[in-house]
């Protein structure tokens, strides 16, 4: 068994993915906080004082985004205030027992939580908006409607950050991503650790620099409690690809994840790409890059009975969508209720299982 | 955390990457002239009859040198000579237009050269293949010449003999073994790849300047550029696309890289020698496990994309024509001679990766009446970024493992 690469004289309990040290369970801790507590720190994340919604959807990665940020606000005084934010979507036996767990952390970590509902939001549960649609474009629904409920939740408990629990893997994917689909906009600034939503709260991403699988081994070790299941929305084509590529490039080279974000950073986009100018939404004030927002074209087609309104761009479209979906999209088009299903191609979805980790026998 | 969902589609078709058409060659015309019976269909969606295909695809070659007009009439041009589809096309197209008597004719003179890399195969099978070669290049009447790449490894990056017979090069049944007791031994296969990458590219720029040739054309396809492309950004090259991946290659004064056949893919090629009656020569196919490098990796995967996805070849390639040289910084690598990034004071993916290194090798303080931000402080202050400016944050890892 090999020895801690702190020399702590400690045996090493595992290998870490990110540098291909050997640590035991103590330096791995520290390790892991002191490097938090540095991107936190070297990028100016946050203002003393402030407060900062975590978004907490009971996974792995919030669970010990919580964990991190309550610890480093206390050791080290950020005197900042936290309170965790969680959606709700309104799918029967999904959220159930991961917002459990965010009630949990909520106990644990003495944060207050919010807990905000589609219903609340938007008036619908996604198992309505199932039942009104059916299952092939409900995607639509939820990619739209979640993306906004976390930003207007945050608006709606005034804070001042949203902080998420992106890690390196998610960032990795996204810039492989954004070139398969030629997103020069999105491709230069989705490296970024703080982006503006326009609404004057910053995201911010504390654990951009964290492997996934890194977090996998701390909440184990760390025995946090946390909902163990992969997001049951299915990755659009491109998201899918990008995650097959990176799973396999890790396989070979795990530094490959820190080489891809250290691209983005440091690439330069030629010309000014397009990037839609942000305005308010006319019917709900949010901000949108349309005079309507997508999410209240969405819901006006619910709401009139013409759910499929704003889904496509025509009729041919439409057609065109129908077809691509039956030859290729089969797999991707749909959201799943199901937990640890194949991905696209044969990939386990459920990474955060310990069997892919680096422990050390 | 997902990130699903966090792309702002705004259709649903946007999500599905267009598949390859299916169109059958009945029952259509020639999408140019549209009167002739079509005899091939290129990405999957364009018919063209032969006339038509042979007159696109010279003007296509034609159009790319002379958009960005660089080389003068005259001017001396070094050809990197290949065995496949692209480089017997290539010999084509040069011969075609050097021996146009019209304006379009190119008006600048060629040499051919072979940078001899063939020793996992034995010396007599290495003899066969050169012999081959000239008599290729000879039938299109240009002159070639003969390096090792083997030579210049072996004697620390010095160019050695150009010769003209393929007989006077030194070839040894222990090749391999020789570059790899120089420094591959310590090195994975992704870094090996990278580094004989560079070497080569290296070169072929001394070749040129021996040769006095202001220019190379290399013969890689849009293919080759994707996945090329890819393979850059997971090593961190992602400032030096532009050079790496892009028409010209201008990091040395002397010597511009060109890539002539960048937008045809391997089919259109594949079938302008089909048309011509070329007949490439064929050399031994190793086997390659595509998961055993980063480099094998990214050709498995953008061929497969060709297969299935032949738009998002298209669209890779494209958006790395939309990214510019980032060269903030004046000074260049030593090893690959890309320019080399100011550090500035924003944290950096390579930032956190040396601060978790040095976090992973400092002996824990277990002093009970320091506090957490007091040893942390300690940790801190002993920590300095490396100021290694020789090499660029990729040649830099590689320069690493190969001291280690
Ligand atoms: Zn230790
Ligand atoms: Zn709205
Ligand atoms: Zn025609
Ligand atoms: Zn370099």
């Amino acid at each position: 068994m090999p020895l801690c690469s702190a020399n702590c004289g400690s045996n090493a309990i595992l290998k870490r993915p990110k540098t291909g040290d050997a640590l035991c369970k103590e330096c791995f801790f520290e390790a892991f906080e002191n490097e938090v507590h540095f991107t936190i720190t070297k990028a100016r994340l946050f203002e003393p004082g402030k407060t900062v919604a975590i978004a907490a959807s009971g996974g792995k990665d919030s669970t010990v985004l919580a964990y991190v940020l309550k610890l480093l606000n206390e050791k080290f005084k950020y005197n900042l205030k936290l309170v965790l934010l969680s959606i709700d979507e309104g799918i029967t036996g999904y959220r159930d027992d991961s917002l459990d767990t965010v009630k949990k952390n909520r106990d644990d970590y003495e944060m207050p939580l919010k807990i905000m509902s589609y219903k609340d939001l938007y008036g619908w549960t996604m198992d309505e908006i199932v039942a009104e649609i059916g299952r092939k474009n409900n995607c639509t629904f939820c990619g739209v409607f979640r993306r906004q409920a976390l930003d207007r939740g945050a608006n709606l408990l005034k804070v001042d950050y949203l902080a998420t629990g992106h890690n390196a893997d998610d960032i990795a994917e996204t810039v492989l991503m954004n070139i398969l689909r030629g997103d020069l906009a999105r491709l230069n600034r989705c490296t970024s650790i703080i982006t503006d939503s326009g609404d004057g709260i910053p995201r911010v991403k504390p654990l951009k620099y964290t492997y996934e699988k890194e977090i996998v081994m701390y909440a184990y070790f760390r025995k946090l409690i946390y909902f163990s299941t992969e997001c049951v929305f299915a990755p659009n084509a491109y998201r899918g690809h990008a995650r097959v590529l990176l799973k396999d490039l890790e396989k070979i080279d795990p530094s490959v994840i820190m080489n891809i974000i250290q691209s983005g950073e440091s690439l330069k986009v030629n010309e000014t790409a397009n990037m839609p100018t942000l305005t308010k939404c006319s019917r709900c004030n949010y901000v949108s890059s349309q005079t309507v927002c997508k999410a209240c074209v969405l819901l006006e087609g619910l709401n009139k009975g013409l759910p499929r309104l704003g889904i496509g761009k025509s009729s041919k479209v439409k057609r065109i969508l129908e077809e691509n979906e039956k030859k290729n999209c089969d797999s991707t088009s749909c959201c799943r209720t199901n937990n640890c299903k194949k991905d696209i191609e044969g990939v386990e979805k459920c990474t955060d299982k310990l069997s892919s980790v680096n422990l050390i026998k | 955390m997902c990130s699903v969902g966090d792309e702002n589609f705004e259709t649903e078709e946007e999500k599905c990457m267009p598949a390859g058409g299916k169109i059958t060659l009945a029952n259509t015309k020639c999408n140019k002239c549209r009167e002739n019976d079509p005899i091939v269909v290129l990405r999957s969606k364009d018919a063209y009859c032969e006339a038509c295909f042979l007159a696109g695809a010279t003007h296509k070659f034609k159009a790319l040198l002379g958009k960005h007009k660089l080389i003068r009439p005259n001017d001396k041009v070094l050809i990197h000579h290949q065995i496949g589809h692209p480089s017997t096309a290539l010999l084509h197209f040069l011969r075609c237009g050097l021996d146009l008597t019209t304006h379009k004719k190119l008006r600048f003179d060629v040499i051919f050269v072979y940078v001899e890399d063939n020793s996992q195969f034995t010396v007599d099978y290495r003899k066969e293949v050169l012999k081959k070669i000239e008599n290729e290049i000879k039938l299109f009447k240009f002159v070639i010449k003969f390096v090792s790449f083997n030579d210049y490894i072996v004697n620390n990056n010095k160019l050695g003999d150009i010769v003209d017979n393929p007989d006077n090069l030194t070839l040894n049944e222990d090749d391999k073994i020789n570059i790899n007791n120089i420094f591959v031994s310590k090195l994975n296969k992704t870094n090996k790849n990278d580094i004989l990458h560079i070497k080569k590219r290296n070169l072929l720029i001394e070749i040129a300047k021996n040769l006095n040739c202001k220019f190379i054309l290399t013969p890689e396809i849009s293919s080759d550029i994707a996945s090329q492309l890819l393979g850059e950004i997971s090593l961190g090259r992602g400032s030096h696309v532009p050079i790496d991946t892009g028409f010209c290659d201008d990091r040395n004064q002397d010597v511009k890289i060109l890539r002539p056949l960048r937008l045809f893919d391997m089919k259109e090629l594949a079938f302008y020698n089909k048309l011509n009656s070329l007949d490439p020569i064929s050399i031994k196919q190793t086997e390659i496990n595509p998961y055993s490098s980063v480099q094998d990796l990214m050709k498995k995967f953008v061929n497969d994309l060709q297969v299935n996805y032949p738009a998002t070849v298209t669209t890779i390639m494209k958006t790395g024509d939309k990214l510019a040289i980032n060269d903030n910084g004046k000074q260049k690598c030593q090893l690959c001679m890309g320019p080399i990034l100011n550090s500035n004071e924003e944290l950096s993916s390579a930032e956190s990766t040396s601060f978790s290194h040095w976090v992973s090798t400092q002996k824990p303080d277990n002093s009970k009446e320091k506090s957490r931000q007091e040893k942390y402080d300690s940790i801190l202050k002993h920590y300095k970024v490396s100021e290694n400016n020789n090499y660029c944050y990729s040649c830099k890892k590689i320069e690493g493992s190969i001291k280690s």
